[in-house]
């Protein structure tokens, strides 16, 4: 069973997947696909405070902000586990928008054109091969398509990006169900 | 009038030509489109009118209203499927004219919602009746 989240940010996705994902593991093993990629102290920070919210949940976090579906091959994960893979937001970033850390700055290395299609690929790829190994994996997204104003040109590349992944992975998905402000609509 | 609607990027237009090819059995039909993305007028001889929030800001920059002018033309777009991207989410714009635009595409969607026989959501390519 794979499921796709999205919704608006700060909506409660997170805790609402994390619960799916609990519930899909029913005895075997759960994994969290930590996807952050620390560039700074602030993000060192949000990746304690997340790992402090997940504990008692009984995960094993799993490091994987870039190629997802290298996944496949590690030999330390089961693929037929639980996955709760959070978030596809920051997997496509990561990809589309390299930083290589100079003394512990973060250095921008221009945008990855290629990498929208590469990451829309690689997550079908690790869906199917959970889903045909008897898996699960919940996919959180982030629904960031309601502005009105325009963006820079690497801003907009990144939206149509995300949303052709959330597409791609709502295609194979068994279930798509938005989230708002803890609310749950069901869409397949 | 079926009215399409939903963020950026979220597969609408295939959407709606899907809505189009069932309308007549017919899974391949390529439905003739007008797109208002970038300039024009619209063109109700075609099966689709898409970009309705861009033809709304550049009616708010010439002084028109887009709702007003839909409605002179009720019997021009009656058998249109009309497609707009949702624009009403974000922030509240900083810039008089885009916030201006914004509420008028408001107002264009609220007219258009309620002469539609039917109003679709689409969220990550999947299309939901919501009247």
């Amino acid at each position: 069973m794979n499921i796709l989240i999205s919704g608006g940010c700060k909506n409660g996705k997170s805790f609402f997947a994390q619960q799916l994902a609990a519930e899909l593991a029913a005895g075997r093993p759960l994994y969290y696909i930590a996807t952050m990629i620390p560039r700074d102290e602030e993000d060192r920070a949000r990746i304690r405070r997340h790992i402090a919210e997940r504990a008692g949940w009984g995960f094993t976090t799993v490091e994987q902000g870039k190629s997802v579906a290298s996944l496949i091959e590690r030999e330390d994960v089961d693929l037929s586990g639980s996955f709760l893979l959070d978030s596809v937001t920051a997997v496509l970033e990561n990809e589309m928008f390299p930083v290589a850390l100079k003394d512990g700055k973060a250095e921008f290395l221009g945008e990855d054109r290629s990498a929208p299609e590469r990451v829309r690929k690689e997550l079908v790829a690790f869906a199917q091969a959970v889903s045909e190994s008897g898996g699960s994996v919940v996919f959180v997204s982030d629904g960031i398509y309601g502005d009105s104003c325009g963006y820079s040109e690497s801003t907009e590349n990144y939206r149509r990006a995300l949303a052709g992944a959330d597409r791609a992975l709502a295609a194979v998905c068994d279930r798509v169900t938005e989230v708002t402000y803890g609310i749950t609509e069901e869409w397949k | 009038m079926i009215l399409v609607f939903g963020g950026a990027y979220q597969g609408k237009t295939e959407y709606a030509q899907g809505l189009c090819g069932a309308a007549i059995d017919k899974a391949d039909h390529a439905a003739d489109i007008c797109d208002l993305s970038n300039g024009g007028k619209p063109d109700f001889t075609k099966e689709i009118i898409t970009g309705l929030d861009a033809f709304a800001l550049r009616c708010v920059q010439e002084g028109v209203s887009p709702a007003d002018y839909f409605r002179e033309r009720r019997a021009q777009w009656e058998h249109c499927v009309l497609v707009a991207t949702d624009i009403s989410q974000g922030v509240v714009p900083i810039d008089a004219g885009l916030r201006a635009a914004r509420e008028a595409n408001g107002r264009l969607l609220i007219y258009l919602a309620e002469e539609a026989e039917q109003v679709h959501r689409v969220f990550c390519g999947i299309g939901k009746r919501i009247k």
